[in-house]
């Protein structure tokens, strides 16, 4: 909401500029966004008496006038009726400026010399030609000739654009502003006087200012659905004579934010923006049968609304009507054909009272975010209707010479009693860690128009009953009042404390503390951590060959992405990684290794509390290229899968996972001849492999890539607390063992049997892999460093003869393997 | 006989002097352990000249023993020790040598290791749990998919509530969405905690906004939330924890303010702001000219809040804080753009492998 200072300053002569001003009010709540000074570009535009008026030599309708400035006599040609002798008005002198860097030079209107221009408002306001009907402006008869104008009106003005939190409907009103600067300026307020005589914003609510006027027979109201619109009142004005309005109140409006139309909209809008309680103006002669009901809308109404659009209107909207149909939608927008025109001369002002939620989803279906909606739909207080009705309707009646007709039209299914909350001293101590009198308290409420029981002050447990005026929808129970009482001392007055109490902290999940060890882990592998969307694509699914079948190519989908690129959960971390690669690929990026740890998602089963999905952390890893650079002292080191491997075999390590096996052949994404399920303790804990080539492609990934994932949840499911075993006074031995096998024995298979078969062994390494002569075609030669750790008595030559041959014989057995001499 | 056994002592004498300097000169000839060996075993050894000559003794008239018998005596000490300091003086040159010959190239480069690195969200947020860690927080994961309930009725935002606007959601289905915010956490944690008091964990996470990706903002971000619940915190509290995080995180010199803002499930409710990090809360454009930085929301906890959490808002009360850990991130490290974030550029990330 925009706040212009001058309006501002109306109702609170405030002791700050209104950079304090600003500062004062941001730091109590009222949240000011940003200062702008609002500048005009006005220039040497004076007031000046028309001396004297003559009718244009040639040219009907154009007179020609002497004016005096004060300062000099010019010569002016003009054809407004109020360009008239002896009216003072203003006068754009040759040199002058308007809005729009419009600059007044002398011209000659038809041979007569016309030494600049006297000047309508929107000239003055805006640099455009008059609009219909538009009169230069007049001013009051005393006005000295050569006094600026930007001295007789509020040209350029600082405004305070509020970015209000949603709890301050108070505050969307000028006026609300100006309590809130007043109870912090501790300056009095000035309410306008029906306002001030109906009571408005009292902590009892708003009273109707005229309680003695009839009841306003003309107008009949339905209001069938009370739950939607409780309140309504309608106040005619009739002998309305069409205007424009006064220039600061156009210019008000213009700081405001709004356009100005003709002076009975712009007092409806003038009376929202001061009160917040939005108004709306019908031309009554246009209302059928003097007849307004308040109801839903019927399936397949439509109303050409004020902007001109013809809407279709949601179920349950609110509608205003009339017996011939819909004339408005309530508390957003109303219809063309009952708009105040040029010819209304009867008004009749709606003040309504619209369910916040009812006129927020309507608004939200028709996407028709206007003020008064914003307005309505925050909670509004539900007592101010007749007040600001009759502001609006005294304006009008001031400034367009109608007559308010005495009375309402209303109806009103409120029962409004205002809460009354008792706030203990002892509450707000304990939650803010300062005490702060009853007294204060009381000072602090009673200026924002709280009312403050006095007579249940106790000593030993002081505590004040509170009235909430019912404009205050914000106020629900004590911590609200708290926090009423914090904003209005100041939030940084309170000091600072620290929690008593000492209490371990830090990462106490022993799961949470594993992942931060893993991390630690891959990077001191040299694998960079990424981060990627959880928010992917189902091409980025179907890519990687996930399709219906897999439970991976079925993700959990959002009902309304932002794109299709974003538009389901993952079910995989390395969609996300492969991605990643490819990038920096694309950016030539010779080799990366990187890992990301994140959950990936699954639909809901059907035991799942509340429909969640399935939430599983997942660690992912991928790399491609050169990992080290070649250097004279070797390499370089690829990516790949023994690569992977390796990274992986040092994180199982670490989780003290030693049961694992490698199936040879996982799925998709991965090269059938080039992948492993990765087995722990039995069962599957994740899968590796190279990229499968189709893949690849259809990533458009030139290079080979190899990726990994770990179940997390699985493989912390297998960390267990382990002991320790003393270290072995013997010294280790180490005894070299190579066999041939066939070619399609698998090594690890050879090493399994060996470390299952030998006794004493404490590790059992591959060094080499030979596949030349004199190994025999279709073999290949394995040679292995066995380390033997004795425990108890030396191994002796024969004790690891005899192992040998213990191993060779499970070998032949099992592997077809015979000892390479 | 006498005379010619006198003589003859003579001439042996002089003999032994003869035999002294060839010794010696054979010693300091000697350029290798092996020559000064053979020089060793020559004289000293058990068939060596001087060994014979000291079994010669026995056959001289017993007058002449002692005295030829100290000359060779003594001649067998001092080759001894020469020979000792020359195979001393040939180690000493052997080592010599050999360190010349083994000296390298100490200015070629060494063994490449590549160092991984975290991401900078990642060392963010182990700074900033270390910290409030100090001051007895533990780190409680929540789920990232939430029941609309969990994510808003609980934290006092029924359906149809303006805050609603506050926070674009992603859902689900109707009822199950993707958590916009980690407050969620605070309910999840407080019934696994089951009335137990003191309650003070931080929830970390990702959490997920309708929002078009653009410099500051990507529908994916992550924040941390924090709560504590005892029987007497209180706001000021709330202030000190925050000033701890906030100047160990940005430094000593950082200010704090809290200005009065609206959570539905905190009241009184704040806005955290720190003093501009980069101008020093002179103004500048990042912090608009205003010399602060908006970084977190916090209040104290709504009392339907801890009701929903299973505590007594009469018997306890609890303070709750929420902030963008990109934020706090970008801030930290000068990051001007979110996308860099999530764009994992080996570039952008290999920057942040050090401390
Ligand atoms: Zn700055």
């Amino acid at each position: 909401m925009r706040v212009p200072w001058k309006w501002l300053n109306e109702y609170v002569n405030l002791p700050w500029d209104p950079q304090e001003a600003a500062h004062r009010l941001t730091m109590a709540g009222v949240c000011v966004e940003e200062l702008i000074y609002d500048e005009l570009g006005v220039t040497s535009v004076v007031s000046a008496r028309i001396m004297e008026v003559e009718p244009h030599p040639t040219r009907p309708g154009q007179k020609v006038g002497i004016l005096d400035t004060g300062a000099e006599k010019l010569q002016i040609v003009s054809g407004a009726p109020g360009f008239e002798k002896g009216n003072i008005t203003l006068v754009a002198p040759p040199g002058a400026c308007l809005p729009g860097g419009l600059r007044i030079e002398a011209r000659e209107v038809d041979g007569v010399l016309s030494e600049g221009m006297v000047v309508c408002s929107n000239e003055l306001l805006t640099g455009q030609a008059p609009r219909p009907l538009e009169d230069i402006i007049l001013l009051p008869a005393g006005t000295s000739p050569g006094v600026p104008a930007s001295d007789l009106f509020e040209l350029d003005d600082w405004v305070m654009d509020l970015d209000l939190t949603v709890n301050y409907s108070h505050c969307l009103g000028i006026l609300g502003v100006a309590m809130e600067a007043a109870a912090l300026a501790r300056r009095p307020l000035k309410l306008p006087e029906v306002l001030a005589r109906g009571q408005w914003a009292g902590p009892h609510g708003s009273r109707d200012p005229e309680p003695n006027a009839p009841g306003n027979p003309e107008f009949r109201l339905d209001l069938p659905e009370p739950e939607a619109c409780p309140r309504y009142v309608g106040k005619l004005v009739e002998d309305v004579r069409f205007a424009y309005s006064p220039v600061n109140m156009e210019r008000r409006l213009m700081l405001a934010g709004q356009r100005p139309l003709n002076l009975v909209v712009d007092v409806t809008n003038y009376v929202m923006l001061e009160t917040g309680q939005p108004l709306h103006a019908f031309d009554a002669d246009q209302i059928a049968d003097n007849t307004i009901i308040v109801r839903s809308s019927k399936p397949g109404e439509t109303l050409v609304t004020l902007d001109g659009i013809e809407r279709e209107l949601p179920e349950n909207t609110i509608l205003i009507t009339d017996p011939s149909g819909p004339i408005g939608i309530a508390g957003i927008m109303g219809g063309k054909h009952t708009e105040v025109t040029k010819n209304t001369r009867r008004v009749l002002i709606e003040s309504a009272y619209f369910d916040p939620l009812t006129v927020r989803l309507a608004s939200q279906k028709l996407k028709l975010r206007t003020e008064a909606a914003l307005r309505f739909e925050k909670g509004l207080d539900p007592t101010a209707q007749t007040a600001v009705a009759e502001r609006a309707a005294a304006l009008i009646g001031s400034l367009a010479g109608g007559m308010p007709v005495p009375g309402y039209t209303e109806a009103n299914y409120l029962d409004i009693t205002p809460k009354r909350i008792l706030l203990r001293m002892q509450t707000v101590e304990r939650l803010l860690g300062t005490r702060i009198s009853a007294e204060t308290c009381r000072e602090i409420l009673e200026r924002v128009n709280f009312q403050v029981d006095q007579d249940v002050f106790h000593a030993q447990a002081p505590s004040i009953a509170v009235t909430v005026p019912p404009r205050r929808v914000d106020i629900h129970g004590e911590v609200d009042l708290v926090e009423e009482v914090a904003r209005h001392s100041g939030y940084d007055s309170f000091g600072t404390g620290d929690l008593s109490g000492a209490v371990p902290g830090g990462i106490t999940d022993p799961k949470l503390l594993c992942v931060e060890k893993i991390r630690d882990l891959l990077v001191s592998h040299g694998g960079l951590e990424c981060i990627t969307n959880s928010l992917i694509s189902r091409e980025d699914l179907a890519r990687l060959g996930w399709d219906s079948d897999d439970p991976r190519g079925n993700p959990v989908p959002l009902q309304h992405p932002l794109s299709s690129e974003e538009s389901v959960l993952r079910t995989g971390i390395i969609p996300g990684l492969v991605k990643v690669a490819s990038s920096n690929i694309r950016s030539g990026i010779q080799g990366m290794f990187i890992w990301e740890v994140g959950r990936v998602f699954f639909p809901a089963d059907r035991s799942s509390d509340g429909g969640l999905p399935l939430e599983t952390t997942q660690i992912g890893l991928v790399s491609y290229g050169v990992l080290k650079p070649k250097t004279w002292l070797g390499g370089p080191e690829e990516a790949g899968f023994y690569h992977m491997k390796g990274v992986i075999h040092s994180l199982l390590n670490l989780l003290g996972i030693s049961d694992v096996k490698y199936l040879p052949k996982a799925g998709m994404p991965f090269h059938p001849g080039r992948s492993a399920k990765i087995a722990a303790h039995m069962s599957t804990v994740g899968e590796i492999g190279d990229l499968h080539p189709a893949c690849l492609k259809e990533l458009d990934i030139p290079v080979p890539v190899t990726a990994c994932w770990l179940s997390l949840d699985g493989l912390l499911s297998m960390v267990k607390p382990k002991g320790f075993v003393p270290p072995s006074r013997l010294m280790p031995v180490e005894r070299d063992l190579a066999v041939i096998v066939p070619e399609e024995v698998p090594g690890g298979e050879v090493v399994e049997a060996i470390r299952q078969t030998g006794r004493h062994l404490d590790s059992v390494a591959l060094f080499d892999v030979w596949r030349k002569p004199p190994v025999p075609p279709g073999h290949k030669s394995l040679a292995f460093r066995l380390v033997y750790q004795p425990t108890d008595k030396t191994l002796t030559e024969e004790d690891l003869a005899e192992d040998r041959e213990r191993i060779m014989e499970r070998l032949r057995k099992d592997c077809n393997a015979v000892l390479r001499s | 006989m006498q005379e010619s056994c006198a003589s003859g002592m003579d001439h042996d004498l002089r003999d032994l002097a003869e035999l002294e300097r060839l010794i010696l000169q054979q010693i300091s000839e000697s350029s290798t352990i092996d020559e000064l060996e053979g020089v060793r075993i020559r004289y000293l050894g058990r068939k060596g000249e001087i060994s014979a000559l000291l079994k010669h003794i026995g056959n001289l008239a017993p007058e002449q023993r002692p005295v030829f018998g100290a000359a060779v005596n003594a001649l067998r000490d001092k080759v001894t020790q020469m020979i000792a300091a020359r195979k001393a003086e040939l180690d000493r040159e052997a080592l010599e040598q050999s360190l010349a010959r083994d000296t390298i190239d100490v200015s070629l480069p060494g063994e490449v290791f590549e160092l991984g690195g975290l991401h900078p969200l990642t060392k963010a947020l182990r700074e900033i749990t270390s910290i409030l860690s100090s001051m007895g927080f533990t780190v409680y994961e929540s789920r990232e998919a939430e029941t609309d309930d969990m994510n808003f009725v609980k934290l006092n935002v029924p359906k149809g509530h303006p805050a609603r606007d506050m926070q674009e959601t992603f859902y689900l289905t109707g009822t199950t969405l993707l958590r916009t915010h980690t407050s969620p956490g605070q309910i999840r944690g407080m019934l696994a905690l089951e009335g137990k008091l003191p309650v003070r964990f931080i929830v970390p996470g990702r959490v997920y906004r309708r929002d078009q990706t653009d410099a500051s903002h990507h529908p994916v971000f992550f924040q941390v939330e924090g709560l504590a619940i005892d029987a007497d915190v209180t706001f000021k509290q709330l202030r000190g924890v925050i000033s701890a995080l906030m100047n160990r995180f940005f430094g000593q010199d950082v200010k704090i303010r809290l200005r009065p803002s609206y959570f539905p499930f905190t009241e009184p409710s704040c806005e955290v702001d720190i003093s501009c990090v980069f101008c020093k809360g002179e103004g500048c454009s990042v912090c608009g000219n205003s010399g602060y930085l908006e970084v977190a929301g916090a209040g104290m906890v709504h009392p339907q809040v801890l009701i929903n959490g299973g505590y007594d808002p009469e018997e306890v009360s609890g303070f709750a804080f929420g902030f963008g850990l990109d934020r706090l991130a970008m801030l930290k490290y000068g990051i001007d753009d979110i996308r860099l974030l999530y764009g994992n550029d080996k570039r952008f990330l290999s920057q942040f492998r050090g401390l």
